[in-house]
């Protein structure tokens, strides 16, 4: 069996009696996106500073990469990130901030020049952080996480404050950068952001895990259902009593019935549906599929926790 | 930590900063020179309360007496430095950074203050020779004969000179890096050494003059200008070292074990 990319066992971080990280338990497989969600305030941040060596846990241990947490030096090097905010020398060009990470990390500048293509900064290397834009930073950020060729990469809510282009944007690079088969771990409090990227999901509130796997899995247990709306709203009741004859879960919400079916069974349930208030002789006005999604689903697991 | 070193110079040697530094040095040379020179009289007192004289002007190490009187003065500016690029190094997040890189704490926190150590020594270089030049005409100016100078005695008084502003430039820069470690905010570390080497110390050592044996800014003070009537050279290396010593400890110590989260 492969080493996981990161392995933690209970891992936890407290500020006094305050708990951010609490009792963090799960395996991130070599290879995947893994989406790191979470509410603001979950203890994202944290657990990822406590994988890069910058904050120490209370308790707990945990492996990065085959290497225990206590020893950040023996896998920082094989480990890109961007965390908080990305951080840079204002006065600095771009290239002569990677320049200077690179020299630090030990990492072969060459690669500087083809890292500011991947990221879309070679036409404004020579320019000064400062006046890099939001996007800009972040895309440096990436640059410069990338700068060791990293097996892992971790980056901390990098579409934060960017706009819907700038957030396209985002998603395409972090597609690009875990093309080769590098493990990388995004972070972000919208679940949406990262569902188009991420094939692995791990979902924390108050420092605690909600879900952890894959991504299909949470999709796929995601609830689907038929809403059915007639001319006559007084048909509604009628229409259950038959629906309920036939062996079907059916329920009077606002005005419209809704049936519980499996993502499987859509379309043949529907059929079924609209024959039988057909045979009734009772006129549909609407018959469509919902599905919840990741996002709603999501939320009601935060939800769930809150309580 | 030749690395974090270089990557400190890499930051620090841009043609702007060289450029202003270059600056800096020429205008405190001159005006060291012309204010240590102006004021010096036959055997009267000269600035901080020490004997600069035409006498002493006249000796080995007159060339340099003037960097050596008024770097004591520019001390504060060295301490306020020190915090800004230290603590901006916290307020920016650009330590948490490196750490990303080498997470070898202590060494990048040595490294880093060492890089900037490197470049202030190479100011502190250009000043004192800036310095020797200026004071050439100045000399002349107030019939201060100048052959002693530039005798193998007078080159060791430099070099003395030289090694007594960089020991109170060190220190300056372990108190500024402590306040910046302790307090990993650019402007707070500012307000309060401002506050402290600035108004503070001076007004509680006017009013009490023991503050001058005793304050650590005017130890440095009086370390820089080679010792004064109220601090001997050899209590304030004494002094010095052990604030230094206690300062670098409390740093070192912080940096070591407190988790990063700016």
């Amino acid at each position: 069996m492969p080493t996981p990319a990161v392995s933690l066992n209970g891992l936890t971080k407290r500020y006094g009696s305050r708990v951010v990280v609490d009792h963090l338990t799960l395996e991130l497989p070599t290879g995947v996106v893994a989406g790191f969600v979470g509410p603001n305030g979950a203890g994202k941040t944290t657990t990822m500073a406590m994988l890069l060596g910058l904050v120490r846990p209370t308790a707990g241990s945990g492996t990065v990469l085959g290497q225990p947490l206590e020893h950040p030096a023996t896998y920082l090097s094989r480990v890109g990130a961007l965390i908080e905010s990305p951080a840079f020398y204002p006065a600095l060009s771009g290239e002569r901030n990677l320049r200077l990470f690179a020299m630090v990390g030990g990492h072969d500048p060459d690669r500087i020049p083809a890292l500011l293509e991947l990221v879309g900064l070679d036409d404004r290397a020579d320019d000064p952080f400062r006046a890099y834009s939001l996007g800009m930073k972040q895309r440096l950020g990436i640059a410069a996480a990338m700068l060791g060729d990293p097996r892992l990469l971790i980056l901390d809510e990098p579409s934060n404050g960017l706009d819907p282009q700038g957030m396209r944007e985002m998603r395409e690079l972090i597609a690009r950068v875990a093309a080769d088969g590098r493990t990388v771990v995004v972070s972000s409090h919208v679940l949406s952001e990262l569902e188009q990227v991420c094939d692995w999901l791990i979902m924390i509130d108050h420092g605690a895990v909600l879900y952890v796997g894959a991504a299909e899995d949470f999709a796929a247990d995601s609830d689907t259902s038929l809403t059915i709306a007639t001319a006559r709203p007084d048909d509604l009741p009628a229409l259950r009593t038959v629906f309920s004859a036939a062996g079907h879960a059916v329920e009077l919400r606002d005005h419209q019935l809704v049936a519980r079916v499996g993502p499987d069974d859509l379309d043949a349930v529907a059929g079924e549906l609209n024959r039988m208030a057909f045979d009734a002789g009772i006129v549909l006005t609407e018959l469509s599929r919902q599905r919840t999604t990741l996002q709603d689903r999501y939320l009601s697991l935060v939800d769930g926790s809150a309580r | 930590m030749t690395t974090m070193i270089r990557a400190q110079l890499i930051r620090l040697l841009r043609r702007k900063t060289v450029v202003l530094a270059a600056l800096g040095a020429v205008a405190f040379a001159g005006m060291a020179a012309v204010t240590v020179f102006g004021s010096a009289k036959h055997g009267g007192p000269g600035l901080a309360g020490r004997a600069v004289t035409l006498e002493t002007l006249t000796g080995h190490g007159g060339g340099t007496q003037a960097f050596a009187t008024a770097a004591s003065f520019v001390g504060f500016f060295i301490f306020v430095t020190f915090i800004a690029l230290m603590g901006s190094e916290f307020s920016g997040g650009t330590f948490r950074a490196l750490l990303l890189r080498d997470p070898r704490r202590l060494r990048v926190l040595v490294g880093h203050l060492l890089g900037v150590l490197v470049v202030a020594a190479g100011i502190a270089a250009a000043a004192e020779l800036l310095t020797f030049v200026f004071s050439i005409p100045m000399a002349a100016a107030r019939g201060v004969p100048t052959s002693e100078w530039l005798s193998l005695t007078g080159a060791g008084d430099a070099l003395r000179n030289y090694v007594t502003v960089m020991a109170g430039v060190v220190g300056w820069a372990v108190f500024g890096t402590t306040l910046a470690v302790v307090f990993r905010s650019a402007p707070i570390a500012l307000g309060i050494g401002f506050v402290w080497a600035g108004p503070f110390e001076h007004l509680v050592a006017g009013a009490w003059n023991a503050g001058n044996r005793w304050f650590p800014g005017l130890v440095l003070q009086s370390l820089i200008a080679g010792g004064t009537n109220d601090l001997a050279l050899g209590r304030a290396v004494v002094t010095g070292i052990v604030y230094v010593a206690v300062a670098a400890v409390v740093s070192l110590s912080l940096t070591a074990t407190r988790d990063v989260t700016a």
